[in-house]
C-alpha cells in the first residue's frame, strides 16, 4: 500500500515529540565508556554478532544540543573511528540499532572488548495500537531505570519498556473547512505517559501542555531517519534540518491539549509503583483530501 | 390618510416602546423560562444522564457499553457519588440581561454555557485533567472500570497489573453535552 495521510501524520508527531520533549526538557543522559556485552539474538542477522547495552532507545537527533549521537564504537582501546553507515550499513560492518541499544558488529568474535558513547532519551517513544487498560493494565514491561547500573547487563532488544510514552491515534474526522474541497482533518492522538517517579512525569506533562498551537512540519515516511536495523540511514540526522525542509505554513496544528495524571487512589490499584499521565492532544490538518 | 402632526409622532416614539417595553420582558421571561426547562429536562431525560444517576445498579440504558456493565461503573465513579449535579447547577444558572441599542423594543442577552464550562466541572475520578462528560463524545477507556475493581493480587513479575483484572466492555460514543448545548442554543437565538 502506499502512504496515506495517517501513516505521514503519525510520522511527522512522532518526530516532532521525540525532538521537543528532547529540546525543551534536555530529557536525555549521556553516558561514555559504555561496555557493550555480546549476546546472542536469533532473530538478527546471523553474520552479524550482537553486543547491547544497558538502555534502548538512543538520542539520534543532531539538533539536540549536548547529546552525544554515536558514530562509532571503540573496541579495546582503539576508537573504530568515524562509521559511517553509506559505507558500512547494512552490507557493511557496523550498525547501531539506536532503537535497542546496541550495535550488530559483522564479525565472527564474541570476545570484543567494546565500549561506546551515547546519550539515552529519558522516556522511550513508542506507537501503540492498544487501549488505555490494555497498556497500563495488562501489559507487562520492564522498567529499564535510567540509573547506571553496578553491574554489566544488557537490556532484551524489541520489547517495550518503560519510563516511555505510548501514543495512539484515537479518533479522525474530517469536515468542510472552505470553498473549492479544502478540509479540516482533526485527529486526537492520546500519549499515555508511564514514569518511574512524579517529578519526572510533571515534567513531560508540563512541557506537552505547552505545546498548544505548535506547528509541526509533515514529514512523509520515506523521510524517516531510520532503516531497518534502526540505524540511521545517512550517517546523521538533525529533526530541525529535516522540518525546514517542509513547510510549516501547511502543516499540523496542535489545536488543543489537555494533560492529566491517574490520581493516587486510582494508582493504589496498581500492583506496581508507576506513575502515570496522559496527553490528550486535538490535531487539525487543513488540505485537500481527494488530490 | 391625514399624516399625526410632528409632535404627535415624536410623544408616540417616545412613550411606546417605554410602555411596550414591560410586555415584552414579560412574555420573553416567560418563553426563556419555559425553554430552560425544556433544555433541562432533555438533559435529565438523557439515556447517559439517566443511567449516570441511576448509579452503580443501573442497567446500561444508554447502549454505550453493548449492555454490559453501566456507565456508572465503567467510568469508575463511588457508590453515593452524584456526577450530574455539577451539570445540572450550570445549566440552572443560564441567564439573561438586557441588551442595549433597540429603539423600539428590548434586546435580551442570553448566557448559555460552553461545553468547555461542563467538561470543565465533570472530571474522571481516576485523572482528574480529563472529563468523563467530554468522553461520552469522544470515547472513555474502560481503564476507571478496570482500576475501580479491589481485590486479590493476580501475576508477579516487575509489571503494572491490577490487583483483580477485569475485562471491560467496548465504548461506543454518542452525542451529549455539546449537542444539547448547541440544540439550545439555537432554540434560544429564535427567541422574540
Amino acid at each position: 500500500m502506499i502512504e496515506q495521510y495517517h501513516h505521514k501524520l503519525t510520522n511527522s508527531f512522532m518526530l516532532w515529540f521525540d525532538n521537543y520533549l528532547l529540546t525543551k526538557g534536555e530529557a536525555y543522559t549521556n553516558y561514555s565508556g559504555v561496555s557493550l556485552q555480546h549476546y546472542v539474538d536469533e532473530r538478527a542477522d546471523s553474520d552479524y554478532e550482537v553486543y547491547g547495552s544497558p538502555y534502548k532507545q538512543w538520542v539520534i537527533d543532531s539538533s539536540i544540543t549536548g547529546a552525544t549521537i554515536p558514530d562509532g564504537v571503540t573496541i579495546g582501546n582503539t576508537p573504530t573511528g568515524a562509521y559511517d553507515p553509506l559505507t558500512s550499513g547494512r552490507h557493511g560492518d557496523m550498525a547501531i540499532d539506536f532503537d535497542n541499544g546496541r550495535v550488530l558488529v559483522k564479525s565472527s568474535n564474541e570476545n570484543h572488548d567494546m565500549t561506546c558513547d551515547f546519550a539515552v532519551k529519558d522516556f522511550n517513544l513508542y506507537f501503540a495500537n492498544e487501549t488505555e487498560e490494555d497498556l497500563i493494565v495488562e501489559n507487562k514491561y520492564t522498567i529499564n531505570s535510567r540509573i547506571y547500573p553496578s553491574e554489566e547487563v544488557v537490556i532484551d532488544p524489541y520489547d517495550q519498556v518503560i519510563p516511555a510514552v505510548f501514543f495512539n491515534t484515537a479518533t479522525a474526522q474530517n469536515k468542510g473547512f472552505a470553498f473549492g474541497g479544502m478540509e479540516e482533518t482533526t485527529t486526537t492522538i492520546t500519549a499515555t505517559v508511564m514514569s518511574e517517579d512524579n517529578y519526572m512525569l510533571d515534567g513531560v506533562l508540563s512541557i506537552f501542555a505547552d505545546s498548544r498551537n505548535e506547528l509541526i512540519s509533515v514529514v512523509p515516511m520515506s523521510d524517516h531517519p531510520l532503516n531497518e536495523f534502526n540505524d540511521l540511514k545517512s550517517g546523521t540526522y538533525n529533526y530541525k534540518d529535516l522540518s525546514k525542509q517542509y513547510s510549516k505554513c501547511n502543516g499540523l496544528y496542535i489545536n488543543d491539549v489537555t494533560t492529566s495524571k491517574l490520581t493516587d487512589r486510582a494508582r493504589k490499584s496498581l500492583s506496581n509503583d508507576i506513575f502515570v499521565g496522559f496527553i490528550d492532544f486535538e490535531i487539525q490538518h487543513h488540505r485537500f483530501r481527494h488530490q | 390618510m391625514k399624516i399625526l402632526p410632528r409632535d404627535v409622532q415624536e410623544a408616540l416614539n417616545k412613550q411606546v416602546p417605554r410602555t411596550l417595553k414591560n410586555d415584552f420582558k414579560k412574555t420573553f421571561k416567560k418563553e426563556f423560562d419555559s425553554l430552560k426547562k425544556e433544555m433541562i429536562k432533555e438533559f435529565l431525560t438523557h439515556p447517559v444522564t439517566l443511567e449516570i444517576s441511576a448509579g452503580p445498579s443501573s442497567k446500561n440504558i444508554s447502549g454505550t457499553l453493548n449492555g454490559t456493565s453501566n456507565l456508572f461503573a465503567f467510568i469508575g465513579f463511588s457508590p453515593g457519588e452524584d456526577p450530574i449535579k455539577p451539570i445540572i447547577e450550570i445549566l440552572e444558572r443560564i441567564d439573561y440581561k438586557e441588551g442595549s441599542g433597540s429603539k423600539t423594543g428590548v434586546n435580551f442577552l442570553v448566557d448559555i454555557p460552553q461545553a468547555s464550562d461542563i467538561f470543565a466541572v465533570t472530571p474522571m475520578p481516576w485523572a482528574t485533567g480529563r472529563s468523563w462528560s467530554k468522553g461520552i463524545e469522544t470515547g472513555i477507556s474502560g481503564l476507571g472500570y478496570l482500576l475501580n475493581k479491589g481485590g486479590k493480587s493476580s501475576r508477579s513479575g516487575v509489571a503494572i497489573q491490577v490487583k483483580n483484572r477485569v475485562r471491560s466492555g467496548g465504548f461506543s460514543n454518542t452525542p451529549y453535552i455539546s449537542a444539547l448545548l448547541k440544540k439550545y442554543e439555537n432554540k434560544f437565538k429564535k427567541l422574540k
